[in-house]
């Protein structure tokens, strides 16, 4: 279909094109001991309606990759490589200008840390109101006419009614707080509310409900989905909780240390992780009712100043064969939407192996 | 080898009657400074009328919805947020009324330990820095001797001694959070909150951080308030867990017990709302009807009763009381017994 032949292996079933698609996504960043190469070679597709899961361990380069996504990264502070394709344009090479027009408007995002990705100095209401003023001034004018109201009171009318949507209530009172003045939680359905406003085409979600109560986070989730099935949205679903990826995800992404080390459809995973990473990962989710001994995969994330030579997996792993030293484990496709980057799934890995 | 420095060691055995913490009639209520006047036109009821002992050597849970006041509670025992009645008993000594100076050796002894690890550490300190600030808080501890206790701090949460002259941002997320634990022990705290402190962990580190939790815990008789929203954590930690909702504690059981016998039935929503990480058994979750109530403005009688299934005339009439099922738990509820009796409360199979 076209010159990237990577992402072959990386397609669901269907022959849908992708909305998005990651080729080769390198991030350093310059910090006083040298460069630290957070991500190495990432690759994947995001399709229409499909909600990926991207799972992995804390520091492992999730949320860099949700910014560089949209081009967030800063110059100074770092270099980004690689192309990360959207609409035939590539966004790593768009000005700032073009950006502008992209961010918060055909991709949104809701990022980790909702209160400090609100503007302290206005109201909740007042940047809810912009909002509506931008992408929904048909909406406004709509209500306007039909109801013979004044344009502050259709616009606060949406309002109301986007911010009932993510479950928010007593939205008067809060139309007139400041980020400072809410809970977490209440300023995460804030941000999701605000990020769906202009019907985005890809919404990045970085633990969007990780700050939710069950409750709240199961109203938010049945949002997105409705919001995938009935708007096309894609959705990168940034999460530490695999029970949200079983639940809700059409396939997973597993990154260790700045790669992605394997992405299938969910139930694949689930049923059958192959990368060593993984494995242990799965283990150490707790389950409800059952009170076993909480398993970890031993060991920390390595330096990425000095990332280990080959598979940056090794130091951790029980498996490790020579070639693991040596040489990066490429993604091989294990079977129809399962790719697997470990050495003990190429056919003549026996011939590798050290011990 | 912590001799030197955690010199109060205290080897009681938990004991019901004598708790660490005893809450009475807690309310923490904020302001709404809004009108012109100065004087508040209504109160944010983030705490209301708690009574709630936390025992010596426990991990009590605690879980709620967002926004029902959970951290607030936590701040509100460690006096960081306004008590606007209600006593605050800590090892014995009402510290409800205090202020100032004689507040300070209580508050020091009472640590949190928030979410964020990176939001909760100046990215310009060193972690030297870090805990040289907070042995500052420790009388104990003589300046000329805040490297070898920093070093011994590191040691406690399994982090090596050159880590010390680093910045923040070199660590991991796990390893940030363990130097907000060190801080923390920094003060020879009894008790700390951990208000969501390992939700930004993936499930690996969140269980090697967990497990150093429950380490110090034994060996530093250590007594903990587990905020979370987690409820299969909740249950992997503690030892027993109070359900919040809108400002009130609906319910207390073990962690045992709670899920598989809960008697509130916001307690059973929260159960059919936790995604199971299993992909072959798909369920709609329990998506709780109805609206999350207004703090300002609780709903009248039971604050439960707008979306409670099992609801009946009195409960929109009349605060329920507290029923005692055993020693350590009670639960909030009029029909409790009833529902008890007809097991509805106890999940079947498709529900998990
Ligand atoms: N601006 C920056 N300068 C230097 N290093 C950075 C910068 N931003 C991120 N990093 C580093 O990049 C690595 C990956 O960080 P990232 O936040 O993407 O991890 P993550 O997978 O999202 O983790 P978590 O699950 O904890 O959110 C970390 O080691 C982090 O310290
Ligand atoms: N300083 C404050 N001033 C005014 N209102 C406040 C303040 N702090 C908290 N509140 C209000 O108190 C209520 C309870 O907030 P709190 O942060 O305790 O909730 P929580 O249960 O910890 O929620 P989450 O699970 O989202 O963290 C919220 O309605 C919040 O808006
Ligand atoms: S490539 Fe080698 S070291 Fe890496 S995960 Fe596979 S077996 Fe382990
Ligand atoms: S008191 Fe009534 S409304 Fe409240 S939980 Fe019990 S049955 Fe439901
Ligand atoms: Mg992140
Ligand atoms: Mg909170």
């Amino acid at each position: 279909m076209n010159n990237i032949t990577l992402n072959k292996n990386l397609k669901p079933a269907s022959e849908v094109e992708p909305v998005l698609k990651v080729r080769d996504l390198n991030v350093a960043f310059n910090i006083p001991r040298g460069q630290a190469k957070i991500l190495e070679g990432v690759n994947f597709d995001l399709f229409p309606k499909e909600i990926l899961a991207l799972v992995g361990e804390t520091g492992s380069g999730k949320s860099v990759t949700a910014r560089s996504l949209l081009n967030l990264i800063p110059g100074r502070s770092g270099e980004t490589k690689g192309q990360v394709l959207f609409a035939e344009n590539d966004l790593l090479l768009m000005s700032d200008k073009e950006l502008q027009r992209i961010r918060g408007n055909r991709i949104s995002m809701v990022f980790q840390n909702p209160q400090s990705s609100i503007n302290p100095v206005f109201t909740l209401g007042e940047q809810i109101f912009r909002l509506i003023r931008l992408y929904l001034s048909a909406a406004v004018e709509d209500l306007k006419q039909k109801t013979h109201c004044s344009q502050k009171q259709a616009i606060e009318t949406i309002a109301k009614e986007k911010l009932n949507e993510v479950g928010l209530t007593d939205i008067k009172r809060t139309l007139k707080l400041y980020a400072n003045e809410i809970s977490g939680g209440m300023a995460q359905r804030y941000r999701i509310a605000m990020a769906l406003i202009s019907s985005p085409e890809i919404l990045i979600a970085d633990e969007a409900t990780s700050a939710l109560d069950v409750t709240v986070q199961a109203h938010i989730l049945k949002l997105m989905k409705d919001l995938c099935k009935n708007k096309q949205t894609a959705i990168l679903f940034i999460t530490h909780d695999l029970g949200i990826a079983a639940q809700i995800c059409d396939r997973v992404a597993v990154m260790y240390a700045g790669r992605i080390v394997e992405i299938a459809e969910t139930k694949k995973i689930f049923a059958n992780p192959l990368h060593p990473y993984t494995k242990g990962l799965l283990k150490a989710v707790p389950k409800l009712g059952k009170n076993e001994p909480l398993s970890f995969v031993p060991g920390i994330i390595p330096d990425l100043v000095n990332p280990p030579v080959g598979c940056r997996f090794h130091r951790r792993c029980d498996h490790i064969m020579n070639i693991c030293r040596k040489q990066k484990p490429e993604s091989l496709k294990f079977e129809d939407n399962h790719n697997v980057s470990c050495f003990l799934y190429k056919q003549n890995h026996k011939e590798n192996r050290h011990e | 080898m912590f001799h030197v420095f955690y010199t109060n060691k205290i080897t009681k055995k938990t004991d019901m009657n004598n708790p660490l913490i005893k809450l009475e009639q807690v309310n923490t209520w904020f302001p709404n400074n809004k009108s012109i006047l100065g004087k508040p036109k209504f109160w944010i009821k983030a705490v209301s009328d708690v009574n709630l002992n936390i025992i010596e050597g426990e991990c009590l849970g605690l879980v709620g919805e967002s926004g029902c006041g959970k951290s607030t509670l936590g701040r509100t025992i460690l006096r960081l947020a306004p008590l606007y009645s209600g006593r605050i008993e800590f090892m014995g000594e009402d510290i409800g009324q205090l202020d100032g100076k004689v507040l300070k050796p209580y508050r020091a002894r009472m640590q949190m330990v928030f979410q964020d690890p990176k939001a909760s550490l100046n990215p310009k300190m060193t972690i030297f820095k870090v805990l040289s600030e907070a042995l500052h808080l420790n009388s104990s501890v003589a300046k000329e001797n805040y490297l070898e206790q920093a070093v011994k701090l590191l040691d406690l949460v399994d982090l090596r001694p050159e880590h010390i002259f680093r910045y923040p941002h070199e660590f991991s997320g796990g390893q940030q959070q363990r130097i907000c634990i060190a801080r923390a022990l920094a003060t020879n705290p009894k008790f700390i909150v951990f208000d969501e402190a390992t939700s930004a962990l993936d499930v690996s580190v969140q269980a090697q951080v967990i497990s150093l939790m429950k380490n110090l815990q034994k060996k530093l008789n250590l007594t903990y308030l587990f905020i979370s929203h987690d409820l299969s954590i909740i249950e992997h930690v503690c030892s027993r867990v109070a359900v919040m909702y809108a400002g009130q504690i609906i319910e207390v059981q073990d962690a045992g017990s709670l899920f598989d016998t809960p008697r509130h039935p916001y307690t059973k929503a929260l159960k059919n709302a936790v995604p199971i990480a299993d992909p072959e058994s798909r369920k709609e979750l329990g998506i709780l009807k109805g609206e999350v109530p207004k703090l300002s403005d609780p709903p009248s009688g039971c604050h439960f009763h707008p979306r409670c299934d099992y609801k009946k005339d009195i409960c929109s009439k009349k605060n329920p009381i507290v029923y005692k099922i055993d020693e350590n738990s009670w639960v909030r509820c009029h029909f409790q017994e009833e529902l008890w009796q007809q097991g509805v409360l106890i999940n079947s199979k498709e529900s998990l």
